[in-house]
């Protein structure tokens, strides 16, 4: 292992070369984050032109390559066809649908459990509670349907067999619109809950115990405490978290609707990814697979600015 | 002595109908025991100079080995099976070739239920094998368009290279090979031959017809007193498990699941007609149809009177939910594949059944008349799996050498039916029962249609033992059941004939879409309430037609007057 200098020296003394001499190991350890990106983020966007290409395998009996492939004519052509197909509309819809009420019930959900968490004074309850919330989240999402088909099924589902022992009817939850859309949330919400406190509960940590001895002089109780130094505290994380949930919203997972969708309710879950596996993928589309992709993408960088700015509007950090 | 009568006339039907597709072509399409018109010539010995050029000796032995890829479907390890890439077959097909053609064969195996969606991306990335198989047609021309899969007429149309290939020719036939031949006489896939034309059965559960004093239904209205009677019998047939009784199942593949209902629904006269049957045959569930429309109505006015399983829209392809239901005996009649609850003997449905309740038995009705008061079928016309070679390929002669070697009659009849002892016992009459072998020589598919790529059913030297064999196909099932099963599959069936339209842009890359269309449009218009169905259905189909189903049509009915002109009958 190197030994680091106490004082590091400035680039105008010694310059870059210098510099990055004198910590090559740091730099060494930083290779393999710059290869995965630059293999598996970068080198890939060269497929971007596709969105303005016709895909071909092979041009007069000789195979070609991205940069080979002929561009459409007029360039927008993908766009159009996507714009015109009102399953597209219809995907942008159920996108932004499903998407917005992640972030109305999914976001807030992990900040009240990461507070009631944070509460808890008997820390083994508090260590095994976590640790059963965090499993949901290294399920795959066609294991959980599979959990849910068990669940939820209407002729067979515990649930269902509950509800008519009870003397209830039964409940659609997965073969009904509106009730799919429920469960798709509520199952968001049982999927990532637990995962997603481990980030405030870490911001909570960092928070002052001084604060909360003060506040305590000042009279307050635990509610008030949660309310006037809990929260504030960690504040910075939610904003940050909030404009990159809010980045997503055009985004979203493929196998979360995929592995939970049905024919019964392909209306309201056929998001975008779908759209585009449909499409594109399964249909060999793939121009219009990537035009519709780059929408997306372009979409979500300008939501992603605008509560960026929002943000900064309104006194916060912002992420950049 | 019953048994035995059953089996002599089985042998007896089998034999009847499978010597009668070994007959003189067929005058029309109608006939389901007729095969389609044989117009294969000889092929003559190909020339040195080609085989020089070809690197190959005069026993079709390349002079340095060639290696090839080769498709294999895979259908998972369950119940014992084998990897398909690396099993006692496999092995024995890579030495067999090896020997033959100095061909190196490795096998790439692809998940036999996503096929159809897995083959595109792989050709897309240049990772398909050499030899593909599949039984999307529309990815085939697809890819064609783009340049990605290799023409074969250049090479099946030239006399020459016709003489490498005599089995192929001889099995397929120049009518399978050339089935899928653009008019502008391209050719991008050979078409496999399906040897026996059964395609689905409806099944009810006999014993229950027996408890309650049913005989089987011949008319729907029959059909539909026998489902309410399992319904309200629920109680005598299922005891305290009551509650699950499913009087008809079906799937999201709904349809699949009502084919003989819904063809019973179809005129008559859009059956006979060749012109109106081709130009609204696009879809392989037949939604195009006229009249369609009813069979569904029938079939949610059954789930609204519960008659049909709540849950069937959420299980998807490859799930064994229902067939588990139907092993433990909930079910009381499905349409399905012809031999569908017989498969895999003892181990399949009908042997779990049996374990359940020794008395149960899944038997073949035919319940559904048409206007013209025939049982009518849609039955498919002698091709099977498509088979193609991408761009990649750069081996297109020994890949032909391998088809060949596929479609030798040795070959594939040891394929077929194994070594004698461990997969098979010889009977008297020269046919073949099979053992269902539990050891590194077990069949994942029946026959190894898997690997058999070139045909999908059994066929052995003559059609009496293929009959024959075919009875004892079914290790441990009732022979009778299986008699009964063959028959009334093909009972009015009718036959498809090739339209020859070849591959149209209207088409191209549509399959998914509407297959996603057709199967939500189904289900959503059985669940919907009786008063909703109307709605339900115009939207959905409203939707499928302005998303391409209407365009195909009319791409079709343009091709055909191109054409055939003014004609309604194909010649």
């Amino acid at each position: 292992m190197a030994a680091f200098p106490a004082k590091a020296p400035t680039l105008q003394k010694t310059g870059a070369l210098k510099y990055v001499k004198r910590y090559w190991t740091l730099y060494l350890l930083l290779l393999l984050p710059i290869a995965y990106f630059a293999l598996f983020r970068y080198f890939p966007m060269q497929y971007i032109q596709l969105a303005f290409k016709k895909y071909m395998i092979m041009i007069d009996g000789v195979k070609v390559n991205v940069w080979q492939m002929p561009w459409v004519d007029p360039w927008f052509d993908h766009f159009k066809t996507a714009f015109a197909n009102k399953d597209f509309w219809n995907a942008l819809k159920n996108t932004l649908i499903l998407n917005g009420l992640d972030l109305v019930v999914g976001f807030p959900a992990p900040i009240l459990l990461a507070l009631l968490l944070n509460e808890l004074t008997f820390k083994k309850f508090k260590r095994v509670t976590q640790t059963i919330a965090y499993m949901p989240h290294f399920l795959s999402w066609v294991i959980i349907y599979g959990l849910a088909l068990q669940l939820f099924a209407p002729s067979t589902g515990l649930v269902n067999d509950l509800i008519r022992a009870l003397g209830g009817g039964g409940i659609d939850f997965l073969n009904n619109k509106t009730w799919w859309v429920f469960t798709y949330v509520i199952l968001g919400v049982w999927q990532s809950i637990g995962w997603n406190t481990i980030i405030y509960l870490a911001a909570i940590t960092g928070i002052s115990p001084e604060l909360y001895e003060a506040a305590a002089v000042d009279g307050a109780g635990r509610f008030r405490k949660m309310w006037h130094v809990t929260l504030p505290g960690i504040r910075p994380t939610i904003v940050v978290l909030l404009i990159m949930q809010i980045g997503r919203i055009v985004g979203g997972d493929f196998d979360r609707p995929f592995a939970m969708t049905n024919k019964l309710v392909t209306d309201v879950s056929t998001v975008i990814p779908i759209f585009t596996y449909n499409y594109g993928i399964l249909a060999n589309k793939y121009g219009l697979a990537t035009a519709v992709g780059l929408f997306q993408s372009v979409v979500c960088v300008i939501f992603l600015l605008a509560s960026n700015k929002l943000a900064e509007k309104f006194g916060e950090r912002g992420i950049w | 002595m019953k048994r035995t009568i059953s089996i002599l006339l089985i042998v007896a039907l089998f034999a009847v109908l499978l010597a009668a597709c070994d007959g003189e072509p067929a005058a029309t399409s109608n006939d389901p025991t007729a095969t389609p018109p044989v117009t294969s010539t000889a092929p003559t010995a190909p020339p040195p100079t080609l085989l020089d050029e070809l690197g190959l000796d005069t026993d079709l032995k390349f002079t340095e080995t060639r290696s090839i890829t080769v498709e294999v479907f895979d259908r998972g390890q369950d119940a014992g099976k084998t990897k398909p890439e690396d099993s006692y077959y496999s092995k024995w097909i890579q030495e067999q070739v090896l020997a033959t053609h100095h061909i190196d064969v490795t096998f790439t195996p692809i998940d036999r239920w996503g096929e159809a969606d897995l083959i595109g991306p792989l050709l897309a990335g240049g990772d398909a094998p050499d030899v593909c198989v599949t039984y999307n047609k529309g990815a085939i021309d697809q890819y064609a368009a783009q340049g990605g899969v290799v023409e074969l007429a250049q090479y099946l149309d030239t006399d020459d290279y016709k003489g490498l290939l005599p089995n192929l020719f001889s099995l397929l036939t120049e009518d399978n090979i050339f089935w899928d031949q653009n008019t502008d006489g391209s050719l991008y896939s050979l078409e496999g031959r399906l040897m026996n034309p059964q395609r689905i059965n409806t099944f009810v559960r006999e014993d229950w017809l027996t408890a309650l004093n049913l005989t089987a239904p011949t008319n729907i209205d029959e059909f539909e007193a026998m489902l309410v009677a399992f319904k309200e019998g629920a109680a005598t047939l299922l005891g305290s498990d009551a509650a699950r009784m499913v009087p008809f199942s079906t799937s999201y593949d709904v349809g699949w699941r009502i084919d003989h209902l819904a063809a019973s629904f179809v005129p008559s006269s859009a059956v006979t007609n060749d012109k109106e049957f081709y130009t609204t045959g696009f879809d392989d569930r037949h939604l195009q149809r006229a009249n369609y429309k009813e069979a569904v109505r029938k079939l949610n006015d059954w789930y609204n009177k519960g008659l049909v399983w709540k849950d069937f829209a959420l299980y998807p392809a490859g799930d064994t939910t229902e067939d588990d239901m139907i092993k433990s005996g909930y079910v009381g009649s499905f349409i399905h594949n012809w031999d569908y609850p017989y498969r895999s003997g003892l181990d399949g449905i009908q042997g779990a059944l049996q374990t359940v309740k020794p008395d149960a038995a899944f038997i073949a009705v035919e319940s559904f008349k048409d206007d013209a008061g025939n049982y009518t079928k849609f039955l498919s016309g002698p091709v099977d799996r498509k088979i193609f070679f991408p761009s990649s390929n750069e081996e297109v002669t020994a890949s032909f050498l391998y088809l060949d070697w596929m479609a030798t009659f040795e070959n594939y009849n040891f394929l077929q039916i194994g070594n004698e002892g461990v997969v098979h016992e010889k009977q008297a009459d020269g046919s073949v029962k099979v053992i269902a072998a539990t050891n590194e020589e077990i069949q994942n598919s029946q026959y190894n249609i898997d690997y058999t790529i070139t045909m999908n059913g059994l066929s052995l030297a003559t059609p009496e033992a293929t009959a024959g064999s075919i009875a004892f196909g079914y290790g441990g099932i009732d022979s009778r059941l299986i008699s009964i099963a063959f028959a009334a599959s093909i009972n009015d069936g009718h036959l498809g004939r090739n339209p020859r339209f070849g591959a149209l842009e209207a088409e191209s890359g549509m399959d998914t879409v509407l297959k996603e269309k057709r199967d939500a449009l189904l289900d959503q218009s059985v669940v919907a309430s009786v008063a909703d169905f109307d709605s339900v259905w115009d939207a959905g189909w409203a939707d499928y037609l302005a998303s391409g189903g209407q365009a195909i049509i009319d791409s079709r009915i343009a091709k055909w007057e191109e054409l055939y002109g003014s004609a309604t009958q194909l010649p």
